[in-house]
């Protein structure tokens, strides 16, 4: 096999993080939906992140990184672990810690809602407010991290993250051994580049796709430049897991075995979260919305038609329901 | 154990399994721990939103429908007519269909264009008559006369119960240890056809209905030991499904066999329902929300505790998702 020293992280890595996170992360069941394969033009298997624990698929990468920690600690009862997500992968840091019998920082900017202070506090973790945009996040994190002595996690970068996420691609292809590609949203790249390891490895012709709400489309136009392009400011999508760029540790790996990326508008990524929730009736949030629009596209029609088999990851179901109800 | 008293015999439910089986799904059984955490006991939440055409009412649709073309001799002429908004409606058009019967569906000229779409969708003649229970069954009695169309009954027609009862015995083969079921009540069909097949497979079972208190007629009747159908109008309640009162075939079945009736508040049903939203990534209808409602009500909390396993059905998910900002 290729040599991978050159990515952050190699097959072997996935592997490991297959066992580790055994224990305490649901395999996710696949389903289908003739509605939706009719809609597609082709045979859709969607992988059920959704229903992983924290409700998101982060439970992997956040359980993964944690485990290691714990597993290679001198005394496992000081390790601290911080990490700065107002969203998705705050609960998975915050629940994989509380398995592990470990403190956990999460810093979430004052003007986060209720209902996620709630929840990442809920899973036993401390938050800590900080101001509004990413340098204020990153420096009280940076801070809780010397004060506390406490490891920062990133959401997306962390090597063994992005390996925890690479365990849903070795699944999906246990489950259906004969996908022709697999689609999933990008927003750091810590799945999409998780996905490709592994993924490529398993079935090296599979193709992987990277759907992306136009509104926040730098991986497209990094993949379009061949060099990262990160966005210039916050975007304005509804997908709001979508909302961070393809970091330093994700880039080289997408640059070399994504296939494309489909970017979708908020409109089209509203209509296939709606799609979701009527036909197949499972409530997927819009940044999983953002994967099925991009298969729904007309780019993803264009494609051959020998691309039958479409793996669909349905990356999470944390959404607001008064925000949603306002949507449909 | 007699079952002539009643309209069907558990050996009907045994013949429904049977005839169903090329084409009703075997719904899967889903548990969460949060909502475990909320009621205080073990649920296990029968997945019907996800059978054909997204309800349970497409169970005994089928089966009726295999039945009476066993017994019609002159199968190319058989026509079948009903009257439904709802589910039943979209469950008999597709059954029919999958056996080439022309179905006629009479639908009060008021009911949403969706739910008269989706009928027509599947392939069935609608017919609208004005609003009004009265105009309803004329019209259908005289689609019934002009068509030489046999009518079928939602609730109270043998076929469609024994169908129903199907689930109860996929629920009991999935989960042995059930202690109790609990499921929504309308016409009586489901509850009836489960109580058929769920006592005889495990006679100390406990068995529940859950009603809108707006809807209370099963309560009432059952508080009375004889039916007392609703008083005319339909019921002002979310839960559009459940709007029928109890029925003559039905009543004598629930009468002997139910365990208690549990009503729930407007409130406690979207409430129920949008747990099941938030938490299980469900998208459940109302109807099927005031079964979950049932079990976190304090009148069952307050039931003894060696009641640990409940099994709950989730009756369907055909929601109107544009009504979803007048609830939230």
């Amino acid at each position: 096999m290729s040599d991978n020293k050159k990515y952050c992280i190699s097959y072997e890595d996935v592997e490991k993080a297959v066992e580790r996170i055994k224990p305490a992360a649901h395999i996710t069941q696949v389903m289908t939906s003739k509605t939706m394969d009719s809609f597609a033009g082709r045979q859709l298997f969607f992988k059920c992140e959704l229903f992983q624990k924290i409700g998101a698929f982060k439970f992997r990468g956040a359980y993964n990184v944690i485990r290691k920690l714990v597993d290679n600690a001198e005394d496992k009862c000081k390790v601290k672990v911080v990490t700065h997500s107002s969203g998705n992968f705050g609960q998975a840091v915050a629940l994989s810690s509380q398995l592990l019998g470990i403190q956990a920082f999460v810093v979430m900017q004052s003007i986060s809602p209720q209902i996620k202070v709630d929840a990442v506090r809920g899973y036993g973790a401390t938050v800590v407010f900080c101001e509004r945009g990413e340098k204020a996040r990153q420096e009280m994190a940076d801070k809780v991290a010397e004060e506390e002595g406490a490891i920062f996690l990133s959401s997306a970068q962390h090597p063994d993250v992005i390996a925890g996420q690479g365990t849903m691609a070795v699944e999906l292809l246990q489950q259906v051994p004969d996908l022709d590609a697999i689609v999933a949203s990008v927003s750091g790249g810590g799945m999409v580049a998780g996905i490709c390891i592994a993924a490529k490895h398993i079935k090296p012709s599979i193709k992987i796709y990277a759907g992306e709400p136009i509104n926040a489309d730098d991986c497209a136009k990094s993949f379009a430049a061949g060099k990262r392009i990160p966005l210039p400011g916050p975007p304005n999508t509804i997908a709001d897991g979508n909302v961070a760029s393809v970091g330093y540790n994700t880039w080289p790996i997408i640059k070399d075995y994504l296939e494309d990326v489909v970017t979708v508008s908020e409109e089209e990524i509203i209509q296939a979260t709606r799609l979701m929730w009527e036909r197949v009736k499972i409530c997927i949030e819009p940044s999983a919305g953002t994967a099925v629009a991009a298969v729904l596209s007309d780019k993803f029609k264009a494609i051959p038609k020998d691309v039958k088999k479409v793996g669909v990851i349905l990356s999470g179901g944390n959404l607001d329901i008064p925000k949603i109800a306002a949507l449909f | 154990m007699s079952d002539k008293k009643y309209c069907i015999s558990y050996e009907d439910v045994q013949k429904a399994v049977e005839r169903i089986k090329p084409e009703a799904h075997v719904t899967q059984v889903m548990t969460s721990k949060t909502m475990n955490g909320f009621a205080g006991r073990e649920l296990f939440f029968k997945c019907e939103l996800f059978q054909k055409v997204g309800a349970f009412k497409f169970r005994g649709a089928y089966n009726a429908i295999c039945s009476l073309l066993e017994k019609t001799e002159d199968k190319s002429n058989l026509k079948v007519v009903t009257q439904s908004s709802g589910n039943f409606g979209q469950g008999l058009s597709l059954a029919a269909k999958l056996k080439g019967v022309p179905t006629f569906v009479v639908m009060q000229n008021t009911a949403p264009q969706i739910k008269i779409d989706s009928v027509k969708g599947y392939g069935a003649t609608v017919v609208l008559s004005q609003p009004g229970e009265k105009n309803w069954i004329d019209m259908r009695n005289k689609v019934a006369k002009e068509e030489g169309a046999v009518f079928l009954s939602s609730s109270q027609n043998p076929d469609v119960i024994a169908g129903q009862g199907t689930m109860a015995i996929e629920f009991l083969e999935q989960v042995p240890y059930l202690d109790a079921i609990v499921a929504s009540i309308c016409g009586g069909g489901m509850i009836a056809g489960i109580c058929i097949a769920a006592k005889h497979i495990k006679p100390n079972i406990k068995i529940y209905a859950a009603e809108p208190l707006n809807a209370d007629d099963c309560a009432k009747s059952f508080a009375a030991g004889k039916r007392i159908p609703l008083p005319h109008g339909p019921p002002n309640t979310i839960a559009d499904g459940l709007v029928a009162s109890v029925g003559e075939n039905t009543w004598p079945i629930i009468k002997d066999h139910l365990t208690d009736v549990i009503t729930v508040t407007e409130d406690e049903i979207m409430k129920a329902t949008k747990l099941i939203w938030e938490r299980v990534k469900l998208c459940i209808e109302p109807s099927a929300g005031v079964a979950v409602a049932a079990v976190l009500s304090d009148k069952f909390k307050a039931l003894p505790k060696d009641m640990k396993k409940v099994g709950i059905i989730l009756s369907g998910g055909n929601v109107d998702l544009s009504k979803l900002s007048t609830w939230f």
